[in-house]
């Protein structure tokens, strides 16, 4: 299993598997040329490993060091089923590399017919001019090129020629990920970059950063004073927030232990998005539509769900808008966008783009305020009476969930008149309960009655949820 | 363990104690009963009677008193002191307390801790040591110098001086059971181990001195101080704004009083709470563990503590939380213990409540209290 990418080039999927079903892998990590798994299993053809990695949440318009995408590489060697399956998973069908080639340009060029109709059905441009100035007809046998500039016509396509833009900025963004973040955890403070505060906040102090090239957050814990004993727990649970396989769940990089300096440092990636609290309640200027909130609904229960699915479950961790993290949704990434030619990274092209990820980084630590619970307006009532231990904690998430939906659908916060100490007197002990206001859809008043049943046995999991919110989404 | 050293032989009075179903049993039963009973008796007395002293026989010539000599007991009407009875009451069951796992149960003060044993027990719990001394014994003079070798460790605990401790409680008070001096010496070991009791203020009993003057026998009556103010002697730090309060400005304290309860309730109204009396309305905890989270913003949850405490120690748990919650905002480690505000010291509920106001009256704009 020592390594994972000649693994996947020879296809042996029960092994990728496995190495996928721990946490802390990294799917979306590319080797020394930036070679994500899925360009390694797209460009060899291991139609089954595809599908694992895209299901997985790979990132499929990850490039390497020469700007394709494995979908440029699937065209290239021939490999139809990956083509169309990396096509119907949103790959950027006319995505340029470092020459200018589109997939259109390796498929005419080594031949591939049917390859070259289905990109040209899927939306390929045929008149995209490479830095040499050729547009993919230009590479095919003749007889192909009027195929296919017949199928074009057809289309609607505009056959003049597109010139050549340099485009390589955006490398850097969709690059896959530097695989020495999933290999650390013990991080010299004096490694990172810390560049600007952002934040005080009562679990601790926020510092925005580098480490090795990347953009992370060094979280430092409040705390009064920190005994061995802190240290040792801090070290024993840090391991199980780094959770690297699921799309939907942000891993924690690693941390800081004291040594030189007297504090306990969790780091994790930087998102210039913050977190669902704040896209929902703060100034933000970004726009969420019906349609986005339901995706952030969907991402966060598949994150639940994923969390939920561990044995052992890990333990303090409480599902609000603020453990939320909005992060661009780089599996979706098209070039052609506006906000991506505009060079506005705020600018909101299209929808869905955004993607919402459960912040691991904001795991409460045993030890680390200890009695007292900060956001008890997101906390099922059993919650705030009993200890975790006494409670089905999943249950309690659900609730949690369904406020957080009511949240999306309302735009407000919950109990935002009230204190905290309120919040948890009234919820636990006067049925202080979310009131859903009349406008919202029967299908999702409904869902959030059912998720925060008072009856913690009678509420849904997670799998259950899921697929009602998607059939929501594909009826909105 | 409680015995009196007169009651060696079976009373008269034993017979009216046999039930009525004894005396339906069959005659040769009943015979049996008796001697049993008889017998028990017989051995409890053949056990317990020599441990107890011998009342010390001094014969009349005991009685004389040398010229300017003086002899003194306790008046016996202050005994009825309620005071002294509370404070009684409150030392045994500390001591019961702190020796429960021992299986040792003391009922009498002054008949169960004159032969160290007791004594011993306790403070070797106390300061978590073994102290080498004579295992139980009945003589007179094995007891006396087991009792000497119990008080001078003790003494060298507690820091007290030979002389002072020879004047409060000597081999021989202890010995002859001498209520002030065992009183004494309990009330300095329960202020030295900041027990977790409220020792009732101000406890005085009435001495008669009795001193032959010139061939007759004066009599004087002299008020003896077993406790004082709590506050002046138990050591835990300098005089404070309250101190200086409650003794001479009574009529400010109540003042600060009204403050404290305007500010606290301005919060705990939030949740339909209202204090009205700050005296005995703290102690149980739960009302400073709202408060602080009020003030700090965050929920307790409800499992952390003791919402409706019943017992002594869920209140010391609760304070003990708002304590830590205290500390984790910033405040000073209150210098209360929690027991204290458990035990409605108000002294030490005020300096807690007034911390807690000095720090969040600006941040929420209260008027200034009268302190100084």
């Amino acid at each position: 299993m020592d390594d994972i990418f000649s693994q996947v080039r020879e296809g042996n999927a029960f092994n990728v598997r496995v190495w996928l079903d721990n946490t802390e892998n990294d799917l979306n990590k590319g080797d020394d040329h930036r070679f994500s798994l899925l360009h390694w299993a797209a460009r060899e053809g291991r139609d089954n490993v595809v599908e694992m990695l895209i299901k997985r949440g790979a990132r499929i318009n990850a490039t390497n060091m020469g700007d394709d995408t494995p979908i440029h590489l699937a065209a290239a060697h021939g490999h139809r089923e990956v083509v169309i399956m990396l096509l119907q998973n949103k790959a950027n069908v006319n995505a340029i590399n470092e020459h200018g080639n589109t997939p259109l340009h390796y498929a005419c060029f080594w031949g591939f017919e049917q390859i070259a109709e289905d990109l040209v059905n899927y939306g390929a441009l045929v008149s995209i001019a490479n830095k040499f100035g050729d547009v993919p007809l230009d590479k095919c046998k003749p007889y192909l090129a009027k195929i296919l500039k017949d199928r074009a016509v057809t289309l609607g396509q505009d056959l003049s020629r597109i010139p050549f833009k340099d485009r390589s900025w955006l490398g850097y963004k969709t690059r896959s990920r530097d695989a020495i973040l999933s290999r650390h955890t013990g991080i010299d403070i004096k490694e990172l970059q810390l560049v600007g505060h952002i934040a005080k906040t009562h679990s601790g102090e926020n510092w925005r950063g580098t480490w090795q090239g990347n953009e992370i957050v060094a979280k430092i814990l409040s705390m009064k004073s920190i005994s061995d004993r802190n240290i040792r727990d801090f070290k024993e649970e840090l391991p199980k927030l780094r959770i690297f396989n699921h799309p939907n769940v942000l891993a924690v990089l690693g941390c800081c232990v004291p040594k030189d300096i007297p504090d306990l440092v969790v780091i994790s990636q930087f998102m210039p998005f913050g977190s669902l609290y704040n896209t929902l309640h703060g100034e933000s200027g970004i726009v969420v539509d019906q349609n986005q909130a339901l995706r952030f609904a969907i991402d966060i229960a598949r994150g639940m769900e994923f969390l939920h699915s561990m044995e052992p479950l890990i333990p303090n961790f409480i599902l609000t808008s603020k453990h939320v993290m909005i992060d661009e949704d780089l599996a979706k990434i098209n070039v052609d966008d506006p906000k991506y030619t505009s060079g506005d990274p705020t600018l909101n092209g299209i929808d869905e783009d955004l993607t919402a990820k459960i912040n691991m980084a904001d795991y409460k630590f045993s030890f680390h305020e200890k009695g007292k619970l900060f956001s008890p307006a997101w906390c099922a009532p059993e919650a705030l009476q009993r200890a975790p231990e006494d409670i089905n904690v999943r249950a309690a998430d659900m609730w949690s969930f369904a406020i957080l939906l009511w949240e999306l659908e309302t735009r407000e916060v919950p109990f935002a008149e009230l204190e905290p100490m309120e919040i948890g007197m009234k919820v636990a002990l006067e049925d202080l309960r979310i009131s859903i206001p009349p406008g919202i859809s029967n299908h999702m008043n409904r869902l959030i009655k059912i998720c925060m049943n008072e009856e913690p046995g009678k509420r849904p999991k997670f799998d259950m949820v899921i697929p009602i919110l998607e059939k929501m989404k594909l009826s909105s | 363990m409680a015995t009196s050293p007169n009651t060696s032989t079976l009373s008269p009075s034993k017979k009216k104690d046999e039930s009525f179903l004894e005396k339906i049993g069959t005659m040769g039963r009943k015979k049996k009963i008796k001697e049993v009973t008889e017998l028990q008796e017989e051995g409890k007395n053949a056990i317990e009677s020599p441990t107890s002293p011998n009342i010390p026989d001094i014969g009349p010539e005991g009685y004389q008193l040398a010229d300017n000599e003086e002899r003194s007991m306790i008046e016996p009407t202050s005994r009825d002191n309620p005071k002294l009875i509370e404070l009684i009451k409150v030392l045994l069951d500390w001591i019961n307390d702190e020796l429960a796992d021992h299986r040792i149960i003391v009922k009498d003060i002054e008949e169960d801790l004159f032969d160290g044993q007791i004594l011993q027990k306790l403070i070797e719990k106390l300061c978590n040591v073994r102290v080498e001394a004579r295992e139980v014994t009945q003589s007179e003079i094995g007891q006396k110098q087991k009792l000497r070798v119990v008080l001078d460790y003790i003494n060298h605990i507690l820091g007290v001086s030979p002389v002072w401790s020879q004047q409060k409680w000597s081999v021989d008070s202890v010995h002859s059971k001498n209520l002030v001096a065992i009183l004494h010496l309990l009330v300095a070991l329960a202020r030295h181990f900041h027990a977790p009791i409220r020792m009732p203020d101000n406890v005085v009993v009435t001495l008669i001195v009795i001193q032959k003057i010139d061939n007759s026998l004066q009599t004087r009556y002299v008020p003896e101080e077993i406790t004082t103010n709590w506050d002046d002697v138990d050591g835990r730090g300098e005089r404070d704004a309250f101190d200086t309060l409650f003794d001479h400005a009574p009529d400010k304290l109540n003042v600060v009083k009204k403050t404290l309860l305007t500010f606290v309730n301005k919060y705990l109204m939030k949740l339909n709470l209202e204090i009205t009396d700050l005296d005995n309305q703290f102690h149980d905890g739960v009302f400073l563990i709202m408060l602080m989270g009020l003030l700090e913003g965050y929920f307790t949850p409800l499992y952390q503590f003791h919402v409706t405490p019943t017992t002594f120690d869920h209140r010391v748990h609760n304070v003990k939380f708002a304590f830590e919650l205290m500390e984790d905002a910033g405040l000073m480690k209150p210098k209360a213990r929690p027991e204290d505000i458990v035990n409605q010291d108000l002294k030490s509920t005020l300096r807690v409540l007034y911390n807690i106001f000095t720090k969040y009256k600006s941040s929420h704009g209260s008027q200034a209290v009268p302190v100084q």
